[in-house]
């Protein structure tokens, strides 16, 4: 498997090379490889004996991160949809894309978005899954983003990019408290524990987030805005990721957890609640529609949305209904995008007012479509796999269970109602494409081009797949027992019986439904110009793409603003910050932990002559504040600095006085020389408020440093390490000025490291008054 | 004999720099001369860290004084990790370095200024005394003083005054601090310091000069709200010196704060850790809307610095042996790719003219390589699998989940998705687009930019996809963190 | 005496936070040489005042004052001066350059 998974991407490797002869043989056939190996490798797998296979492969162990691939039914399903649909796509992908597009990049996306997919859908281990989850979101942002030289590309692939990493990261969250309240990375043995997940304390967060992740991954209400943006992408890749595998992700996310989160009944909340209605407002949405790749963009949304909520149903006969819809869904839908592809390519537009009348120049497109969308309407007709599932649909509405939550019991009984209005919708939408697009009158003035038939190259994929509408239609158990029943039992958790699909079950409720469905629909289909109007007031001005685009502009807006209100570029303002918070964080500590200290410290004794000196020290340093003449300035730090001397020699610290003095005075000589030329002190002339500010943040400050310094002192707890510096100075160190034993031998790295940085320093001022020279005489 | 290891990665630079002075006008010479020895000195500090990883922890007793009395310089696998980390982002560094720099840059010292910036950067990590700390931050920002004015550009002396008056003040409170941490427990060694603090339970006193040395090396290491004065500064000199400073400086800090709270003041946590958890929340969110709130494409690389040390003091913060291995890792991580997109953004500037966003457009025509480089830097970044970045920050959300630190890993988690934003766009709106005619490409000069940074995005990609080679012996260095007295004990023997 | 001795410390801290807090360069200045003597005040008045005699051994004597602090402050206040040089140098080269000595005039904006 490891390999299946990885083939796409090894392929991928060459296709620089492959592509250089793309005049020649189109780039695609070689790329057809890959997906369609995939397919034949798996395929042997289906059948009524069918076991689930596991194989690990080490990645990083001590993280308990490992290739750790595992096929069940589930997986087996999603692999085939992958590899199978993703042959066909690339197959119809050859005559889509002309060769003076960059094919190499096209391909390399869509290969390595393959191996992401196999990769999610086969991973055992949520760190692994993760990691493809978001490979699928940047080969997806890639390939909407490939005509990157339209803005709708680009925003488009931004929009996808944002709302799925945004749930990918959510579930990473969720995925990290999984693992660690189970202490594994095995989705397998997550479920064998799924008693300890469903008690933890976290498990509300747990399901957040992994349906986070999945609902923004499959476009559910109200994340689903980012897929109709998304079909900026060339079409094959918006029948291959947008409508058949990638949006399903989320799906299968949701059904490879349902055996742990289904305990729960919040689940049936979460997801059937979010379902039916993402099935509700897409399909309502989509009749609002005009692009082509639109209608079939919101079609896209709420069928996700009534597999989702089938999925939260729980029951096995709704578990059943969605992995057959699943299947249903990527025939019909694949179909269906490769026509409208074949549309926009022969006539130059996916504008449906510009269409009309086509199926008498394009006869077996416009047969195709109406199998595909008939088959989507749900019609009740026997070789129309749609109307099947839909029945199922309906069947599983009718059979919830009784749950403890209140809300629970309330939307169990509104389902069954939403989903016919839902349905409702379907049918409308289905038929204003097939239609719009392919009856009616022709305005062929209105196309650049004079629409014909498709090459029958591209016709064949979407044969392909009607073809199995149909097939799957007439003999609807053709894979019950030997594929789909180990789906759903993989989903269930349990083992279940191969449901027995049939057309005519009696005059039963669903039928019912189903006929309303149908007559509602057509009449709303026939009158639609008269109920249009509708749409001014639901969704009128709302929009949830407002809502984005309003986040997205604030994100940068609001951000600089933010910002710009603190980086002002003012360093008083930068230090008056820094200041106040090691003000505020410091006194609250001291405070916090009691930490201040006055008891009877060790002092020496007060003498006037320090005194005095101190005295004067203070006051110059005051006074420096006040003088507005420079050189009297400098001249009076020049007194601190001085005394700062004399302290030294009184306190016993000949070495510091004598190197002290010297300093202040090289120091003082160099404020003056630099200070010269510049303009004298003025008049300190801010604000009387931001004087005071000053004030109190300078006192506070000087405040803090001796109540620490007094505390510090006052608990002197230890003896000092200089006892033995004043024991060896002579005998280890060969010198009786132990300061100076200390310096060049004890610390000699310490003062090594300070000439160290008095060169740097000195050679940083010459390359500052060189280099000036230099540049003013160039 | 052994022990002196532990001083080649400070000296060696150290008589690097030194003699480079000697033939500083002989650019080719020098050029040449500095790359041979960061390379040597990159293999000599590979060579210690197998040392180290082999047989523990080299501890070198300067001048035969024994501990606690002289200064000892410690190699242990933190600090060879971060070493050689150093030296990896300098060998990127200085391969650039002639592409970038003009020549009366290279000639007023840059080589000289980048070694000791090297020296002081290692010594800082190697050595295992406080004072000398102090001092080996001096070195290193005394050579970033004097790189960051190197050329002296109006925008460079400008904003050097903030930088150098900042970290001047920072510095004195540094030394202060010292001070007063003597007066209580009367020694400078950190492994006495942490032994005697221990012994006298951490009291109020101490709690609070732990408080005052996290914002000393807080403010080194651009933690919220002591940030103001990095992003500016940073990126008005040469790229090539926006990238050592990117890359080292700010991880000095951080290194700093993971020492001492990992092993000096960690008795009351629920004052001092707890706040960090909280100053890591703000510097996440902040510093990532710092970023999205500019055009200026190398003003983003600086401002995305600063999230990143958020998710670092995470790690410190919840104090768990996981938290720690991911600071650890995270902290390896973002050396390289903070460099990286600091060469990657300096070289865009180069080829178009100009850092600011929205006067580019379709750039990935000219210079795809460049264009596919940023965009991996970008997942790098925002720690999108299967590079560095995930590992490093799975690692972090772990440690902080353990802890049961909720609230901070979901913040963690929406920053990532605000640093991707942040640099997405440039990849959308730079790069993306309808190709520009007017620019006339200089594929020479961008081929000479490139090397480098694939260079450094090999070690993203290998420390994502290859964590196994690395992972177990970060994570012992977790658990080496969680246990102090092995520091302690490894340095005090006798 | 260590009292009032941490009191001058921290009013050299106080005036010359209240300088840095300033908006011309050699106020600025003038405040970071204040912070240094304010610190090195502080290492000293840490080590204890006059606990003995000047520590240059000698025969017959004891107690001495605390060495250690000293050799500190020694390297600080090398470490201080080359810092201060620099800052001088660049301030005058700065303000020359951009034509002014007040900080609250060198802001700059987003793109420079």
């Amino acid at each position: 498997m490891l390999f299946a998974v990885f083939l796409p991407v090894l392929l991928a490797i060459f296709i620089p090379f492959f592509s250089k002869w793309k005049e020649k043989i189109h780039t695609g056939y070689f790329v057809l490889l890959a997906p369609l190996a995939v397919f034949i490798y798996f395929i042997p797998h289906v059948g009524n004996d069918f076991s689930p296979v596991s194989q690990s492969y080490d990645w990083i162990p001590s993280l308990n991160i490992g290739l750790d691939f595992y096929l069940d039914g589930l997986s087996l399903l999603f692999v085939l949809l992958i590899s199978g649909i993703g042959t066909l796509v690339t197959f119809y992908s050859i005559f889509y894309l002309h060769t003076s597009e960059r094919l190499d990049q096209f391909y390399v996306y869509l290969l390595l978005f393959m191996t992401a997919m196999f990769g999610v859908v086969l991973s055992d281990n949520v760190f692994v899954l993760y990691s493809f989850w978001e490979l699928t979101s940047i080969s997806s942002f890639l390939l909407i983003g490939y005509w990157n030289y339209k803005e709708g590309s680009r925003y488009g692939a931004l929009k996808s990019m944002l709302i799925t990493v945004f749930g990918g990261l959510s579930m990473l969250g969720g995925f990290i408290l999984l693992s660690i309240i189970t202490e594994t990375t095995s989705i397998q043995a997550m479920i064998s524990q799924a008693d300890v997940i469903l008690s933890s304390e976290y498990f509300g967060l747990i399901l957040t987030l992994v349906l986070l992740g999945a609902f923004t991954k499959s476009a559910q209400f109200p994340f689903h805005i980012w897929l109709p943006d998304a079909m900026e992408a060339p079409t094959p890749v918006s029948a291959y990721l947008h409508s058949a595998t990638m949006v399903k992700a989320g799906i299968f996310l949701v059904a490879r957890f349902t055996p742990i989160f289904s305990g729960s009944d919040w689940f049936f909340v979460f997801v059937s609640g979010i379902g039916i209605l993402t099935l509700v407002w897409g399909s309502y949405m989509a009749v609002r529609q005009t692009d082509l790749k639109g209608i079939l963009a919101f079609s896209t949304i709420s069928q996700l949305g009534m597999i989702m909520s089938m999925l939260g149903f729980g029951t096995s006969a709704a578990i059943y209904a969605a992995v057959f819809h699943i299947l249903n869904h990527a025939t019909f839908k694949g179909s269906l995008f490769m026509i409208a592809g074949i549309v926009d390519h022969e006539t130059g537009t996916r504008d449906i007012r510009r269409l009309g009348g086509l199926v008498t120049l394009m006869p077996i497109s416009a047969t195709l479509a109406f199998f595909g969308t008939f088959s989507m309407a749900g019609l009740p007709l026997p070789f129309l796999n749609g109307f099947y599932s839909k029945e199922m649909f309906f069947d599983a509405t009718l059979e919830l269970n009784e749950s403890s939550i209140a809300f629970a019991n309330v939307l169990a009984q509104a389902i069954p109602y939403l989903a016919v209005f839902g349905s409702i919708f379907t049918f409308v939408y289905s038929m204003y494409l097939v239609f719009g697009t392919f009856m009616g009158k022709q305005k062929l003035d209105q196309l650049k081009i004079k629409p014909h038939e498709a090459p029958i190259g591209m016709l064949i994929s979407p044969i392909i797949l009607v073809l199995g509408v149909v097939l799957i239609g007439l003999f609807p158990n053709l894979v019950n027992s030997s594929f789909l029943a180990h789906t759903a039992e993989a989903i269930y958790g349990q083992s279940m019986e191969a449901k027995h699909v049939q057309f005519w079950h009696g005059w039963e409720l669903p039928l019912y439904m189903s006929l309303i469905v149908v007559s509602v629909g057509a009449i709303l289909a026939f009158t639609r110009k008269y109920w249009n109007g509708i749409y001014s007031f639901i969704p009128g001005k709302l929009s949830f793409n407002k809502v984005y685009d309003f986040l997205v502009d604030q994100s940068e807006k609001a951000s600089a603003k933010i910002t710009n209100v603190y980086m002002t570029g003012s360093l008083r303002l930068y230090m008056a910050l820094i200041l106040v918070a090691i003000l505020v964080c410091s006194f609250g500590v001291l405070w916090i932990t009691d930490g201040f200290a006055f008891e009877n410290p060790k002092v020496d004794e007060i003498t006037i002559q320090e005194v005095l000196i101190a005295l004067t020290m203070a006051a110059a340093a005051i006074c420096t504040v006040f003088t507005r003449n420079k050189i009297a300035a400098i001249l009076i730090l020049g007194v601190v600095g001085y005394g700062l001397a004399l302290l030294f020699v009184v306190y016993r610290a000949p070495d510091l006085a004598l190197t002290q003095l010297v300093v202040e005075t090289i120091t003082v000589a160099l404020f003056l020389l630099c200070f010269y030329h510049l303009p004298n002190l003025r008049e300190r002339t801010e604000k009387a408020s931001q004087k005071l500010v000053n004030i109190i943040i300078s006192v506070a400050f000087g405040t803090l440093m001796t109540v620490v310094a007094i505390s510090a002192h006052s608990t002197k707890l230890f003896a000092k390490i200089s006892d033995y510096f004043v024991e060896t100075s002579y005998k280890l160190g060969g010198g009786h000025n132990i300061v100076n034993v200390i310096l060049v031998d004890m610390r000699g790295i310490d003062t090594l490291f300070e000439i160290v940085v008095l060169a740097i320093a000195a050679l940083a001022i010459y390359g500052l008054i060189k280099l000036r020279n230099k540049k003013e005489a160039e | 004999m052994i022990s002196n290891l532990a001083v080649l990665p400070i000296v060696i630079p150290l008589i690097a720099g030194v003699l480079a002075i000697l033939f500083h006008k002989k650019l080719k010479i020098v050029r040449v001369y500095s790359q041979v020895l960061t390379l040597i000195n990159t293999g000599v500090v590979t060579y210690i860290l197998f040392y180290v990883h082999q047989n523990g922890s080299v501890v070198l007793q300067a001048g035969d004084w024994m501990a606690p009395f002289g200064i000892v310089l410690v190699a242990d696998m933190l600090s060879m990790t971060l070493v050689l980390t150093t030296n990896i982002v300098a060998l990127a560094c200085i391969f650039y370095a002639p592409k970038s720099l003009s020549i009366k840059q290279e000639e007023f010292y840059f080589y000289t200024f980048y070694f000791l910036l090297i020296t002081g950067v290692s010594g800082a990590f190697i050595t295992g005394d406080l004072f000398n700390l102090f001092v080996f931050f001096e070195v290193l920002l005394m050579a970033s003083y004097g790189l960051i004015v190197l050329g002296g550009e109006k925008v460079q002396l400008r904003e050097s005054m903030k930088y150098v008056l900042i970290n001047l003040f920072s510095s004195m409170l540094f030394v202060t601090t010292i001070a007063f941490l003597y007066s209580v427990v009367g020694t400078v060694n950190m492994a006495q310091i942490a032994e005697r603090v221990g012994e006298a339970e951490q009291t109020g006193i101490l709690t609070t000069i732990g408080i005052l040395f996290f914002f000393v090396f807080g403010t080194k290491a651009a933690l919220f709200p002591l940030y103001y004065w990095l992003p500016k500064p940073y990126i008005a000199p040469n790229p090539v010196i926006s990238a050592l400073f990117g890359a080292l400086l700010t991880k000095v800090g951080i290194y700093s704060l993971l020492r001492v709270f990992s092993l000096i003041f960690v008795y009351e946590r629920d004052v001092t850790h707890e706040l960090f958890i909280w100053i890591a929340a703000l510097t996440l969110i902040f510093g990532s809307i710092g970023a999205l709130s500019t055009n200026n494409i190398k003003l983003v690389v600086a401002y995305n610095i600063i999230p990143a040390v958020g998710f670092m003091l995470l790690g410190i913060g919840v104090y768990n042996s996981t938290g720690f291995s991911g600071t650890v890792y995270y902290l390896v991580h973002d050396m390289i790719i903070k460099a990286a997109l600091f060469l990657l953004v300096g070289a865009i500037t180069y080829l178009v003219g100009t850092s600011d966003l929205r006067k580019m457009r379709g750039l990935i025509h000219h210079y795809p390589l460049l264009g596919w480089m940023f965009f991996i830097s970008a997942f790098v970044l925002a720690g999108i699998p299967p590079f560095s970045g995930f590992i490093g920050k799975l690692v972090l959300l772990q440690g902080a989940i353990e802890a049961d630190r909720i609230v901070i890993a979901i913040i963690g988690l929406g920053s990532s998705l605000l640093i991707l934003l942040s640099v997405l766009r440039i990849f959308i709106r730079g790069f993306w687009g309808e190709k520009d005619e007017s620019i006339i490409p200089d594929r020479k000069a961008a081929r000479g930019f490139i090397l480098p940074v694939a260079f450094l995005l090999f070690f993203s990609v290998l420390l994502g996809v290859g964590a196994e080679w690395f992972y177990p012996s970060i994570e012992s260095i977790g658990d080496y963190l969680m246990n102090p007295e092995n520091y302690i004990e490894s340095i005090l023997k006798e | 005496m260590e009292i009032i001795m941490s009191i001058l410390a921290g009013v050299l801290f106080t005036t010359g936070i209240y300088n840095l807090l300033q908006k011309q360069m050699l106020r600025i200045i003038i405040g970071t040489a204040l912070i240094s003597h304010g610190a090195h005040l502080f290492i000293l008045t840490m080590g204890e005042l006059k606990t003995g005699a000047p520590p240059i051994l000698e025969e017959n004597i004891k107690n001495y004052t605390d060495p250690l602090p000293q050799a500190l402050i020694l390297t600080s206040i090398v470490i201080s001066f080359g810092v201060t040089s620099l800052l001088l140098v660049l301030a005058y080269r700065a303000s020359k350059e951009n034509g002014t000595d007040n900080m609250e005039k060198l802001r700059g904006n987003e793109n420079d």
